[in-house]
């Protein structure tokens, strides 16, 4: 089978096995989830339209508690189903709803997973996503970084290459979406030691799952380096160590004829100065200042 | 003990190579691609939607 994705840069068998691994206990590591499908919950308690057929791309199966209790789920009884949101298994236009919570971070071809999802919806369907932006773990990132430099001589992948939120509004827009929006939440979380942000994170199945991280043993001269810098750069005044994580959200809808857009330009019929009830001023136009070469 | 699937939700799906609808084998508990040649597993009513996890169809069993 041919990889659909040449330009790999997370190994999707390592993200579900990941995944799989902790599942068992993931209430205990849901906190994340939990706020983001929360804040996801709000968002669409805001949006006075009822969805009949609604996917929800989790880290964890649908039934799970940590979705159920955001989602309200009552009497229709939700079906799991396990996918790969990179190879989408949904009819074009069957969905009117397309929820991910903080799991897109991972795909390997965002666009591309955005377009599958834009066409899995219905006309006037609508996607809510949250998922990790460019700021989380950054004081991770900065300590593994410069603990490898100094320990090994070099770097390796440790932290994923998370998307950037200034991108987010443009990659809806590219996949089709209309009504764009994009906002976020700063979530700093903090830690006794490196090894419980690290315990955290694997209970969250989020371990490092870089098609091409350092797959050697790491040894202990780096995880004691990267914490001395963790400590001595990102610690509050108590000695614990901080985390940040951004959460991005995302909303768009499918495009539909009812939705507003905005009229061409030089349509307006009105002038903005009677609206104003104001004089209209004609700009002077501006010399270009003289150039010295 | 089988669980059958929820036929809306066997409405929706589609193979995730092909895009094409599914046949379900309810014996078999299977949803099959025939274009693609793939039999995606369904366990305890769960459909496993994952090319790698399919099972290859051998040429008897497609459905032209």
């Amino acid at each position: 089978m041919p990889d659909p994705c040449p330009q790999r840069i997370f190994d999707r068998r390592d993200i579900r096995r990941f995944r799989n691994r902790s599942r068992n206990d993931f209430a205990r590591y849901d906190f994340l989830v939990q706020n983001s499908a929360q804040s996801l919950s709000d968002r669409l308690c805001d949006i006075r339209r009822q969805f009949d057929t609604a996917a929800i791309d989790g880290p964890c199966p649908f039934t799970h508690p940590s979705i159920r209790r955001s989602y309200h789920i009552g009497e229709n009884a939700p079906c799991d189903i396990v996918a790969d949101n990179e190879v989408l298994p949904f009819a074009g236009h069957s969905l009117n709803l397309f929820a991910s919570i903080l799991t897109l971070h991972t795909a390997n071809d965002l666009p591309g997973a955005l377009v599958q999802i834009r066409r899995s919806l219905t006309p006037d369907g609508l996607f809510l996503a949250a998922l990790f932006g460019g700021e989380t773990l950054f004081e991770l990132r900065d300590a593994m970084t410069r603990a490898e430099l100094a320990t090994r001589g070099g770097v390796s992948p440790r932290v994923f290459p998370f998307a950037d939120k200034q991108q987010m509004g443009s990659l809806l827009q590219r996949a089709g979406f209309a009504l764009p929006v994009v906002d976020s939440d700063l979530i700093t979380v903090t830690y006794r030691d490196l090894r419980a942000l690290m315990h955290d994170l694997r209970g969250m199945g989020q371990s490092n799952a870089i098609a091409a991280r350092d797959r050697r043993n790491p040894g202990k001269a780096l995880f004691t380096e990267a914490e001395r810098i963790y400590r001595k750069a990102h610690a509050d005044e108590d000695g614990r160590l901080r985390a940040t994580f951004e959460i991005i959200y995302l909303i768009g809808w499918a495009p539909h004829e009812s939705q507003q857009k905005p009229l061409r330009p030089g349509s307006a019929t009105a002038r903005l100065a009677d609206a104003l009830g104001t004089n209209e001023h004609n700009v002077p136009t501006r010399r270009r200042p003289t150039q010295h070469s | 003990m089988t669980q059958d699937v929820d036929p809306k939700l066997l409405e929706i799906l589609v193979c995730p190579l092909t895009k094409v609808p599914l046949r379900y084998d309810r014996a078999a508990q299977e949803l099959i691609s025939d274009q693609a040649g793939l039999a995606y597993p369904i366990r305890d009513g769960i459909p496993i939607m994952l090319v790698d996890e399919a099972r290859k169809l051998e040429d008897r069993e497609v459905r032209k």
